[in-house]
């Protein structure tokens, strides 16, 4: 939890970051009137039927629980669209694709309420589960490539999950390494890193991507 | 400061070392196998780091360098630094070792713990976020308490998130509410 006693570990659970997640707009075709709803983050409606609106998603989860609309599932959850990015992700060892900052949180939450609204919906979903096995498999094969020049770590294209997921480890690993390099404990540290062309201080950022 | 209430740091201070006195200590009773109360120059005694610590500022004693950084141990990192068994000898290897290093003037305690953190990183890693809870319990022996802080972080982490994705009420009901009132006989 955000708040915990330990504060070394400073983590956010899973079901918070799928409530921050909730808040990314979505389309629906509502199936009733409705007039405007107004609330504190903005005001949404009026709901015409068959009339696509944006709304975001825990508006649209909550209205499709009472019946009164179906979810158009976002653009990139087409089965073509993620059968050429789960190819993307196999073929480059360290690059990442390009996929929605909560594409997992979203996806879940369609799967639970929305089930009926997505075209071949175990085919989305089986090709999600094998994206996001890819994925995290890159981060770890990468991971391993740390060493102890590294002060900061650089991925581009992660999703809030799974940088949440190795947010302590990488943490932690991070602080070791820095603890164990520290200028005290190795005195020959000077000498090696002047033969190296260093641009400001004897720190450089390990940019995990090409 | 912020070391003075870590319990990992005050255990660290519990390690023996091996100390040589300089000066003579009348009334002390730290070796419980000599007849007087006091420790003669030159003999060797072990000590908690704590108190050898101490001693060495004010120049009674010379601290030697522990067992668990000779030069076996040494050799064993050298060979095959995944397979040792860090913890039987010292759970508390790597911030022992830092401590350590100032003070007994050995300049490769250093890159001997940063090349083992290394390599062993690389083992903790691969196993902390995937292994199945048997498989790895062979490996979780020999880790000392700052390895096993990172394993057991990631496995933290990955359990919460399967356990999110398995689904399941949003809401847990507490469990008081659930215990049925005991009929009065």
């Amino acid at each position: 939890m955000a708040g915990q006693s330990d504060p070394q570990l400073s983590l956010f659970s899973a079901e918070e970051v799928e409530f921050i997640a909730e808040d990314e707009m979505v389309e629906i075709v509502p199936n009733l009137r409705m007039d405007a709803l107004n609330f504190v983050c903005g005001d949404f409606g009026p709901f015409f039927p068959q009339l696509a609106t944006q709304v975001p998603l825990w508006l649209a989860v909550a209205l499709k629980k009472r019946g009164k609309c179906t979810i158009r599932p976002p653009q990139w959850m087409t089965v073509e669209k993620l059968t050429q990015v789960l190819e993307a992700e196999r073929d480059s060892q360290r690059v990442f694709e390009q996929l929605p900052f909560h594409y997992v949180e979203i996806s879940r939450l369609l799967f639970d309420h929305a089930r009926d609204d997505i075209p071949d919906v175990y085919m989305v979903r089986s090709l999600i589960e094998d994206i996001r096995d890819v994925r995290f498999h890159k981060v770890e094969t990468n991971l391993e490539s740390l060493n102890e020049r590294a002060f900061a770590l650089k991925i581009n294209n992660l999703s809030a999950m799974e940088v949440n997921i190795v947010r302590p480890f990488v943490g932690r690993a991070l602080q070791a390494f820095y603890k164990h390099d520290s200028p005290d404990l190795i005195p020959d540290q000077d000498r090696v890193s002047d033969r190296r062309p260093q641009v400001a201080n004897n720190a450089t950022r390990r940019h995990l991507r090409r | 400061m912020a070391k003075y209430y870590d319990i990992d740091d005050i255990i660290t201070d519990e390690e023996i070392v091996a100390v040589i006195f300089q000066k003579a200590a009348s009334g002390v009773g730290i070796d419980p196998s000599s007849e007087t109360d006091c420790v003669e120059v030159g003999s060797k005694v072990e000590l908690p780091f704590w108190l050898a610590h101490e001693l060495q500022q004010r120049q009674a004693v010379s601290m030697n360098i522990p067992t668990s950084f000779n030069q076996n141990t040494r050799l064993e990192i050298q060979a095959d630094s995944a397979c040792v068994d860090l913890r039987s000898q010292c759970p508390y290897f790597y911030e022992f070792g830092c401590k350590i290093a100032p003070l007994v003037g050995a300049r490769n305690i250093g890159p001997l713990l940063l090349s083992a953190f290394k390599s062993r990183y690389k083992e903790v890693l691969t196993k902390a976020h995937t292994a199945a809870f048997t498989a790895a319990s062979k490996n979780l022996t020999i880790l000392t308490k700052e390895e096993t802080n990172l394993y057991e972080a990631a496995q933290s982490s990955m359990a919460a998130f399967k356990k999110w994705r398995m689904g399941g009420p949003r809401f847990q009901k507490a469990s008081i509410l659930g215990r049925k009132r005991k009929s009065n006989e």
